[in-house]
C-alpha cells in the first residue's frame, strides 16, 4: 500500500479542519482553480481531492457518495410588508414581467448554491462539534466523540456520525473544551526556566508593589475563596450588604458613602437576581468592597497623622481629582486581577492546557459560528437549529475554496463524468 | 555499521548560496534553524530548509503574524489583512500607534500606498443588508460617542463586510454576528418575566431573532441556569476569550429604542417544486395572485403569506395599511390569535375524539377487553415498525447483527 502523505504538507497545500497555522496558510495561498490547460475531468479531480481534503477527510468516500444529495436547501427572507402590499398579480404587469417604474426592485444578488455541496457533513455531530468552536479540529471533535465526552440531548452519543436533527442540542464536557481550545501547556526544560525566571521578576515587582501599596494583596487573598452554590451566594450578599450598612453608620467621607450606596445597591440588585448570579460577579463585589474599606482606613490613619481637624471642604478636595483617578485605575486593575486571578482561571498545575487559560495560537483567525447553530459558551453546549442553507449572496456552509472550485466538485458527485 | 556522517546544513548552504549576507537580512529571524543543531543524528530527508518552508516561515512571520493573537474588541480574521499583513481598516493613527508598540514595526511604513488601493471595498450581496446597515449605524455612532467623550484615536473603525471573511477566497461566506451575552441574558428574561412572560414568536418578533433560535438560548440559559445552581464549573474564561473573537449583536438596553435585529426572521424555504421553470397561459383579464402560482407549482403548495415564519405580521400590516386606529387593530390581533388557538386545540380533541372512537370495548367481568384495529401496512417497508403486528410479540432487534448500521437516527430530547 501506498505510503500516505503528510496531513500537512507544504508540497500541496490542502486546507484541512483545524486551526493550525499550516491550514491557516494554505487558506491564504488558496487561488481561484486553473482551468486553460485541463481537461474538464482533471478540473473536476483537482477540485474534488481539494475539497474533499478539507470536507470529512475522515469519512470513506464510500459513505461520502451515499450522503451527498443534489437537492441543495436554500431560503428567501421575504418582507412582510412587501407581501401586505402586493397580493402577487404585480408581477405580471406592464407587459407581462411586472411593470417598470422607479420603484422597480432591483436584482437579487446570486444564490450561491455551488458552495453548498458538502451541506450534508456539516450536520454530522464531529462536524458541528467543530463549527461550534468546541474542539480545535474536526479529527479532534470525532475524538470527543468516541472517548465519551459528548452529550446529545442528555445522553451520551459516542458515534460521530450521528446525524443531528433540527433542534437537537449537543453538550461537550467543559474541561475538555478548555483544553482542545486553550493554549497547550509547555513542559521544555527552557520553558520551565523562563517561567520561573518571569515568575521571580514578577514576585520582585509584586514585593515593591505591595510595600507601597498594602490594601491590594489582601484583596487578591480574599478573592481567592471556594466554589459557592447559589444559596451560599445569597447569604454571602446578604451579609456583604449587612457590613456595607455597618460602615454606612460610621462616619465616613460624602464622597466614599457615595461609593457605598452604589455598592450597597449592586448588591441589592444582585440579590434580587440571586438566581442569575455566577461566584465571579460577588467576588468582584467583595473586593471592591474591601477595597474601599482599606482606602477608608489607610486615609483616616493618615488624616489623623497629618492634621487631627479635618473639614469637610479638606476631605472632598481630597478625594477630588487625583485621588479619583487613582481609585479608578485602582478599580480597573482590580478588575482585571479578579478576571485573572478569581476561581475561574488560576493557576492550576494539574490541568492538561497552559494556565491561566488563555485561547490557543491562531484560534481568532478561525473563530467563526454559523448560523445554523445556536452556541453556548458557558455551558459548552450548542442547539443544532436547522439546516444549513444558501441564501441570496451567502452560503452557510463553511468553505474556503472559491465558488467555481465547488462548482467543479458538485460536478463530479453528479456521476456523469 | 558506523553512523554516517553528513556534512552539516549550514555550510552546505553557505556553500550552495552566493549571496548569503544579503539573505539571511531578509530572513526572518525565527527560521527553525537551531533544529538543525539539536537533531545531529537524524536521518530525514527534509532537514534542509526548502523553499517552501522558507515561504511558510516567511508568511507566518510577515503577514501571518497578525493572526497569532486576537485583536483587543474585533474580529481577526484573514479577510481584514492585505497581502503584506496590514489591517485595511484600520486608522493611519491606530497603526502607527501599533507601530510604536513595536508589532507590526516594518510592514505597516512600506505598504501605505498599497493600503488605499485595497480600501476600496465592493458593496452589497448581502442576505440581511439592511439589519448590517443599521449594526453599522449603531456602532459608528457609538464611535463618534467615544470620541466626543475622551477623543481618543486608538479605536478601531467597525468591521466592514470584507473584514467579516476567514477565507478570503470564497465572497459568498462570512462571520455572520452571534448573540451577544446581554442579549441572551435579556431575551430569557423577557419569556420568563413573572407578571408578563413573552411567548416565543412574540419574543422572536421583538428581538428581531428567529422562531427556533429562541427556542434554542431559552433551553441553553435554562440549563445554564442549573448548572449554576448546581454549583457546576462554567467555562467563563472560555466563553470570555471566544466572545471577543466573534462579532456580536449587541443587545440594547435602552426600552425606549428598538433592538438591533439579528437575523431575518420571515424566511422562505425554496420548495422543490418551485425550482423548475413552468409555462402557464393565463387570460390577461385575470388576476394572477400569489395563491394560483402556489397552485400551479404543486396542488398543496400555500402561497408565501402562509408558509413564512410569521404569518402574523403580514395581517398585522394590512390592518395598518387599511387605516385602522391602532386599538382595532390590536383587538383584531387578539381574535385572530385566539380563533388559531381554538381551531388548533379543536382538531386536538377531535383527533382524540377519533382514537377513542377506533377502539372497541368489551366488557368483561373483571376487565374490559380493548380491541384496536391494526393495518397490515402499518408495519412499513421493512415490516419492522412498532405500529405493526409483529414488534409486540417479539420481533427480535437488529442492533447487534454483522452490517447492520447501529449509530441511532434520533436522540428523544
Amino acid at each position: 500500500m501506498r505510503k500516505k502523505g503528510r496531513f500537512h504538507s507544504l508540497k500541496k497545500l490542502r486546507p484541512r479542519q483545524d486551526w493550525s497555522r499550516w491550514s491557516l496558510y494554505s487558506i491564504s495561498q488558496l487561488k481561484p482553480p486553473i482551468t486553460s490547460p485541463k481537461t474538464f475531468f482533471q478540473q473536476k479531480w483537482t477540485a474534488k481531492s481539494l475539497t474533499r481534503a478539507y470536507h470529512g477527510e475522515q469519512i470513506r468516500e464510500k459513505v461520502w457518495k451515499r450522503m451527498f444529495k443534489r437537492n441543495l436547501p436554500a431560503v428567501v427572507s421575504m418582507d412582510y410588508k412587501y407581501l401586505a402590499r402586493n397580493d402577487g398579480s404585480e408581477q405580471a404587469a406592464g407587459r407581462g414581467a411586472g411593470a417598470e417604474g422607479p420603484k422597480a426592485p432591483k436584482n437579487p444578488p446570486m444564490t450561491p448554491y455551488m458552495q453548498m455541496t458538502y451541506y450534508p457533513i456539516e450536520r454530522r455531530l464531529d462536524s458541528a462539534i467543530f463549527r461550534s468552536l468546541f474542539a480545535s479540529s474536526a479529527r479532534q471533535a470525532r475524538q470527543f466523540c468516541v472517548h465519551g465526552l459528548v452529550k446529545v440531548n442528555g445522553k451520551k452519543m459516542v458515534y460521530p456520525g450521528y446525524m443531528l436533527n433540527p433542534g437537537d442540542l449537543f453538550q461537550v464536557e467543559p474541561s475538555s473544551v478548555m483544553y482542545a481550545t486553550g493554549a497547550p501547556k509547555t513542559r521544555s526544560s527552557t520553558a520551565r526556566r523562563i517561567a520561573k525566571e518571569k515568575s521571580t521578576a514578577r514576585a520582585d515587582e509584586w514585593n515593591e508593589k505591595s510595600k507601597v501599596n498594602p490594601p491590594t494583596t489582601e484583596l487578591i487573598q480574599s478573592t481567592n475563596r471556594e466554589e459557592p452554590t447559589a444559596a451560599e451566594l445569597k447569604t454571602h450578599m446578604q451579609s456583604l450588604m449587612k457590613d456595607v450598612e455597618d460602615v454606612l453608620n460610621e462616619d465616613v467621607s460624602a464622597k466614599d458613602k457615595q461609593k457605598f450606596r452604589g455598592l450597597r445597591q449592586q448588591i441589592r440588585k444582585s440579590i434580587s437576581l440571586w438566581k442569575t448570579a455566577n461566584p465571579e460577579t460577588i467576588s468582584t463585589l467583595d473586593s471592591q468592597f474591601d477595597f474601599l474599606k482599606n482606602a477608608i482606613r489607610a486615609r483616616s490613619a493618615e488624616l489623623e497623622a497629618t492634621t487631627p481637624t479635618t473639614t469637610d471642604a479638606e476631605s472632598t478636595t481630597l478625594m477630588s481629582s487625583e485621588d479619583q483617578q487613582k481609585l479608578k485605575q485602582a478599580f480597573e486593575k482590580l478588575k482585571l486581577e479578579t478576571e485573572h486571578t478569581s476561581e475561574w482561571n488560576k493557576r492550576n498545575a494539574a490541568a492538561p492546557y497552559a494556565t491561566p487559560w488563555r485561547p490557543r495560537d491562531y484560534m481568532s483567525a478561525f473563530a467563526f459560528i454559523p448560523r445554523y447553530l445556536e452556541v453556548n459558551q458557558n455551558i459548552c453546549a450548542a442547539v443544532y437549529l436547522r439546516h444549513p442553507v444558501a441564501r441570496p449572496g451567502l452560503a452557510e456552509v463553511p468553505t474556503p475554496f472559491h465558488l467555481e472550485t465547488g462548482q467543479l466538485a458538485f460536478n463530479w458527485y453528479l456521476r456523469r463524468r | 555499521m558506523p553512523p554516517c556522517i553528513r556534512p552539516s546544513n549550514v555550510s552546505s548552504s553557505l556553500t550552495s548560496c552566493p549571496s548569503v549576507s544579503s539573505i539571511s537580512a531578509i530572513r526572518p529571524r525565527s527560521l527553525p534553524q537551531p533544529a538543525q543543531a539539536t537533531r545531529e543524528f537524524s536521518q530525514s530527508s527534509s532537514r534542509q530548509v526548502t523553499l517552501r518552508r522558507r515561504k511558510f516561515y516567511q508568511w507566518l512571520n510577515g503577514p501571518g503574524r497578525s493572526l497569532k493573537q486576537p485583536l483587543p474588541n474585533s474580529t481577526n480574521y484573514l479577510g481584514a489583512y492585505d497581502q503584506y499583513g496590514n489591517l485595511v481598516r484600520a486608522d493611519p493613527r491606530w497603526l502607527a500607534k501599533q507601530k510604536r508598540e513595536g508589532k507590526g514595526a516594518k510592514e505597516a511604513a512600506e505598504t501605505d500606498g498599497a493600503k488605499k488601493e485595497d480600501e476600496v471595498l465592493p458593496e452589497g450581496q448581502e442576505a440581511d443588508d439592511m439589519d448590517m446597515a443599521a449594526r453599522r449605524l449603531e456602532k459608528e455612532e457609538d464611535v463618534l460617542n467615544k470620541k466626543k467623550d475622551d477623543d481618543e484615536s486608538d479605536q478601531l473603525p467597525p468591521e466592514t463586510v470584507e473584514d467579516l471573511r476567514p477565507f478570503p477566497s470564497n465572497r459568498f461566506f462570512r462571520s455572520q454576528p452571534v448573540l451577544s451575552e446581554d442579549l441572551r441574558e435579556a431575551i430569557y428574561k423577557a419569556m420568563t418575566d413573572p407578571h408578563r412572560p413573552m411567548s416565543l414568536p412574540a419574543a422572536s418578533v421583538h428581538f428581531g431573532v428567529s422562531n427556533e433560535r429562541i427556542g434554542a438560548v431559552y433551553r441553553l440559559k435554562h440549563m445554564e441556569k442549573e448548572w449554576i445552581a448546581q454549583g457546576k464549573t462554567l467555562a467563563i474564561p472560555y466563553r470570555k476569550a471566544v466572545m471577543d473573537m466573534l462579532p456580536k449583536t449587541p443587545h440594547v438596553g435602552d426600552s425606549n429604542k428598538r433592538p438591533i435585529p439579528h437575523e431575518p426572521i420571515n424566511d422562505l424555504i425554496v420548495h422543490p417544486a418551485t425550482r423548475q421553470q413552468l409555462f402557464v397561459p393565463v387570460a390577461e383579464s385575470r388576476q394572477f395572485t400569489r395563491v394560483d402560482a402556489g397552485k400551479a407549482f404543486d396542488n398543496d403548495l400555500l402561497p408565501a403569506d402562509d408558509r413564512i415564519p410569521h404569518p402574523e405580521m403580514v395581517h398585522v400590516e394590512r390592518d395598518t395599511i387599511s387605516g385602522m386606529p391602532s386599538s382595532e387593530r390590536l383587538e383584531r390581533a387578539k381574535e385572530r390569535l385566539i380563533s388559531q388557538m381554538k381551531e388548533k386545540s379543536e382538531k386536538e380533541e377531535a383527533a382524540k375524539q377519533a382514537e377513542k372512537a377506533a377502539l372497541t370495548k368489551v366488557a368483561g367481568r373483571r376487565w374490559d377487553f380493548v380491541i384496536q384495529d391494526v393495518s397490515v401496512e402499518s408495519v412499513g417497508k421493512d415490516g419492522r415498525d412498532y405500529r405493526g403486528v409483529g414488534w409486540r410479540y417479539g420481533l427480535p432487534h437488529e442492533d447487534r447483527k454483522k452490517g447492520v448500521v447501529k449509530i441511532p437516527t434520533s436522540v428523544d430530547a
